[in-house]
C-alpha cells in the first residue's frame, strides 16, 4: 500500500515539475503531445496487452471523442451549451465509448485474426467516411474549434499552452490512475484470463465475448477521452487523426514501450513522441528510423524497452549489476560506431548535396572515399561487435546467477 | 434417487462420421462414475457435449431440472457443472494465485465487476490460498502457471476446476502421462477434493478406476454396452470381450 502511494506521489510530482525543468514553449507543446499520447498508448495497451486483442484501427476511438469535443468546443463557444473546457476529454471519453459500444457490439464476438481484420476494416472504413461526410468531420481540413471560448476556470481560461498542460496533466493522471484500477478489478483480470485462454474462462463461468466486450469499450473510453485532449490542445482535429497511420503509430509505441508492463506504453509514448519531434526536425529519414526501430525491438526486445530496463531487476537485486559495465561499454562503442556509419550511409545516399556535413566531417557523397571509408568503419565495426559478445553473454549469465548463501558451502 | 445429471438418447456427428450413438446415462448425486472405452470411443466427445464444447445432434441432457444441451460452456459451468481437461488448459502467464482466484470470482458474484478492487476481497483470498493449500501449490503462489511442472500443472488444472464448489465435476483423465508415484498423489488429491460431490469421470488406468469409481459405464464405438458397478464390470462377459481382454486386438 505504502508502495503505492510513493509511486503515485512521485508520478504527480513528476507531472507537476516536468514544465518547470522544461519551460521553453517547445517544450511545453511536446509535454502537451506527450500527455495525450500517454492515455492513448495506455488504453491501446488495455487491448493488446491485457486483453491480448490486436488492434489496428484504435485511433477511430481517439478520433471519434476528439471530433466530437471539437464539435462540444464550437457549441459551448456558440453559447448554446454551455460548460466549462476542463470537462472536454471527459466529453471525448463519453463519445469514444459511445463508438466502442457500438463498434464492439460485433468486432468482440472472435479474437485473433478476425478481430485485428475487423478492426482493420472499421479503421479503414471510418477513414473514407471522415472525407465523405463532411459536415461531421470537415473533410481535408477538418474542424476547429476554440477552446477559450466558454466559462473561465478560476479565472483561467486556456488560451496559453502552459494552462492546458495542468489540464492535461490532471487527466493524464485521472485516465492513468482507472487504468491502472481497472487492472486489479475481477473485469480486469479476466480479460487477462481470456487473453491467456478464453476456452477456460468459458469453462469457469465468463463469456470471452464479454470479457472481451468489456475491455474493448473501457479502452474505447480513455482513447476518447485522449482524442478529447487532443482537441483542446490543436483546437482542431481532421481526418489524419483517425486513420490507418494512427492507429499504427499507437501500435508502435505501445509495442515499443512494452506490452508486458503496466507502465510500458507510457515509456513508449514518451520516447516514441519525443522522436518523432527532435527526430523530424534534424532529418528526413525519421519515419525509416522509427520503423528500423520497431522491428529491431519486435526482434530483440519482445518485451520492449521496459522490458529492457526490467532484465536488470535481478542483476540488480543480487548485486551484481556493475560488473555489466565494462562488457556493456566494450559491446557498447563499436555498436555506436557501427550505428553512426550506418546512418551516416543512408543520410549520404539520401541527400542530393554534393557536400555532406556529419558530425562535423565533411562528407562527399558523390565519390567512392566516403563511401569506402564508412564502409570499412561499419564492418570493423560489426566484427568488433560480434567479438565482444560472447563476453557480455558470459557476464550476463554470471551476474544474473543466484549463488548459494550458505556459509562454508563451498562447491 | 434422483439424478443430478441425466443423458436422454444423446448423438453426435462431425459430418459423415457418427461419434455419439444414442447415449442415455443417469448419474446420480454424490455417485463416482467412470466411463471407459478403448481409444476413439468417443469419451471424450461425450464429455464436450456435456460441458458444452460441442452442440448436439440429437437427444437431451438435463443437469438437475434444467436442460443444458446446446447451451454455452459458461452458462452451464455457472449452473455448477465444472470441468478439467485431458491436455492441461490453465491460463499460462498468470500466476497460480490467479488461475485460482479467476476460477472463484463467478461463483462468489463477482460477475464481470470493474468496481471491486481484487486485492481488498478478504473473503475471496483467503477462499484461493484454501485451494491452493488444497491441491499441494501453496509455495508456488506467484509462480507463471506456464512454467510449472507437469504434474503441477495437472494439480492447478484440477484445483481450477473444483476452485467454484461446483456440484459435479468432470474430469477427463485426470492421471493422463503422469509418473505411478504423482498417478498415486493424484488419485489421493481427487478423492480429497470431491468428497460429497459428484464424479464423472474418464480414464484410461483401470486400477485408478476401480479404485474410485462407484460406477462404471463402457463406452464402446459411441455407445454404452454396459453400465454397473466395479464388480459387476470386470465379470460382464462382452465387456471382456469389447475392451478389457481384447483391448490391444481392438486398437
Amino acid at each position: 500500500m505504502l508502495r503505492h502511494v510513493i509511486i503515485w506521489s512521485l508520478f504527480v510530482l513528476t507531472l507537476l515539475v516536468l514544465p518547470q525543468i522544461f519551460s521553453s514553449i517547445l517544450a511545453i507543446s511536446i509535454l502537451n503531445q506527450m500527455a495525450i499520447a500517454v492515455v492513448f498508448a495506455l488504453s491501446y495497451n488495455m487491448l493488446l496487452g491485457q486483453g491480448g486483442m490486436l488492434s489496428f484501427g484504435h485511433a477511430v476511438y481517439f478520433g471519434f471523442g476528439g471530433f466530437l469535443a471539437v464539435h462540444a468546443m464550437i457549441r459551448i463557444e456558440m453559447g448554446i451549451t454551455v460548460f466549462s473546457v476542463t470537462l472536454i476529454p471527459l466529453v471525448g471519453g463519453l463519445f469514444g465509448l459511445l463508438a466502442a459500444i457500438f463498434i464492439g457490439s460485433f468486432s468482440t464476438r472472435k479474437a485473433g485474426t478476425v478481430f485485428a481484420m475487423i478492426s482493420l476494416g472499421i479503421g479503414e472504413l471510418i477513414a473514407a467516411s471522415s472525407l465523405i461526410f463532411v459536415s461531421f468531420f470537415g473533410g481535408e481540413a477538418g474542424i476547429s474549434g476554440y477552446r477559450d471560448g466558454g466559462p473561465a476556470f478560476f479565472g483561467i481560461d486556456f488560451g496559453q499552452d502552459i494552462q492546458v498542460y495542468y489540464l492535461a496533466a490532471f487527466w493524464v493522471f485521472l485516465a492513468t490512475l482507472f487504468m491502472y484500477l481497472f487492472t486489479r478489478t475481477p473485469a480486469g483480470r479476466m480479460a487477462n484470463a481470456v487473453r491467456d485462454n478464453p476456452e477456460r474462462a468459458e469453462f469457469i463461468g465468463y463469456s470471452a465475448r464479454a470479457v472481451r466486450f468489456i475491455t474493448f469499450c473501457a479502452a474505447g473510453f480513455f482513447a476518447g477521452i485522449a482524442g478529447g485532449l487532443f482537441a483542446v490542445n490543436y483546437e482542431i482535429l481532421t481526418s489524419e487523426n483517425l486513420n490507418l497511420i494512427a492507429s499504427g503509430n499507437v501500435l508502435l509505441m505501445a509495442y515499443i514501450g512494452g506490452l508486458g508492463f503496466f507502465i510500458g506504453p507510457m515509456v513508449g509514448a514518451v520516447v516514441l513522441t519525443m522522436v518523432n519531434s527532435m527526430l523530424s526536425s534534424y532529418t528526413d529519414l525519421w519515419m525509416l528510423y522509427l520503423g528500423i526501430m520497431f522491428v529491431l525491438t519486435v526482434m530483440f526486445l519482445p518485451l520492449g524497452l521496459t522490458g529492457l530496463l526490467m532484465m536488470h531487476n535481478l542483476a540488480w537485486r543480487l548485486g551484481t549489476l556493475r560488473s555489466l559495465f565494462v562488457p556493456y561499454v566494450v559491446t557498447g562503442i563499436p555498436s555506436a560506431f557501427f550505428v553512426l556509419a550506418v546512418i551516416a550511409m543512408l543520410e549520404m545516399g539520401h541527400t542530393t548535396n554534393s557536400e555532406f556535413v556529419y558530425l562535423g566531417i565533411t562528407l562527399n557523397p558523390e565519390g567512392a572515399g566516403s563511401w569506402i571509408g564508412l564502409f570499412l568503419i561499419a564492418g570493423i565495426s560489426w566484427l568488433a561487435i560480434r567479438r565482444s559478445l560472447p563476453r557480455l553473454n558470459e557476464a550476463w549469465s554470471e551476474a544474473n546467477t543466484v549463488k548459494s548463501a550458505k556459509p562454508g558451502g563451498g562447491e | 434417487m434422483m439424478a443430478i445429471l441425466s443423458l436422454q438418447g444423446v448423438s453426435k456427428q462431425f459430418g459423415e462420421t457418427q461419434i455419439i450413438r444414442d447415449v442415455s446415462l443417469d448419474v446420480e448425486q454424490g455417485e463416482k462414475h467412470a466411463i471407459i472405452g478403448p481409444n476413439g470411443a468417443g469419451k471424450s466427445t461425450l464429455f464436450h457435449l456435456i460441458s458444452g464444447r460441442h452442440p448436439l445432434t440429437s437427444g437431451s441432457i438435463y443437469f438437475r431440472d434444467a436442460a443444458i444441451h446446446n447451451r454455452p460452456p459458461f452458462e452451464i459451468a455457472r449452473l455448477g457443472l465444472a470441468r478439467s481437461f485431458q491436455v492441461t488448459n490453465i491460463f499460462p502467464r498468470m500466476s497460480v494465485f490467479e488461475n485460482i482466484r479467476c476460477a472463484l470470482l463467478w461463483s462468489s458474484g463477482y460477475r464481470y465487476s470493474f468496481w471491486h478492487m481484487l486485492g481488498r476481497q478478504r473473503g475471496l483470498n483467503s477462499r484461493a490460498e484454501e485451494v491452493l493449500e488444497q491441491i499441494g501449490l501453496r509455495d508456488r503462489h506467484n509462480f507463471p502457471a506456464g512454467e510449472l511442472a507437469y504434474a503441477e500443472q495437472r494439480a492447478l488444472e484440477l484445483g481450477i476446476t473444483i476452485a467454484s464448489g461446483a456440484d459435479v465435476i468432470l474430469l477427463d483423465e485426470p492421471v493422463a502421462g503422469m509418473s505411478l508415484s504423482e498417478a498415486k498423489n493424484a488419485v489421493q488429491l481427487i478423492r480429497r477434493v470431491t468428497e460429497g460431490k459428484t464424479l464423472l469421470m474418464v480414464e484410461h488406468d483401470m486400477n485408478i478406476v476401480f479404485d474410485l469409481a462407484d460406477r462404471i459405464s463402457v463406452l464402446v464405438y459411441g455407445e454404452i454396452i454396459a453400465s454397473d458397478t466395479p464388480e459387476k464390470i470386470r465379470g460382464n462377459r462382452s465387456v471382456q470381450e469389447a475392451y478389457l481382454g481384447e483391448v490391444v486386438t481392438d486398437a
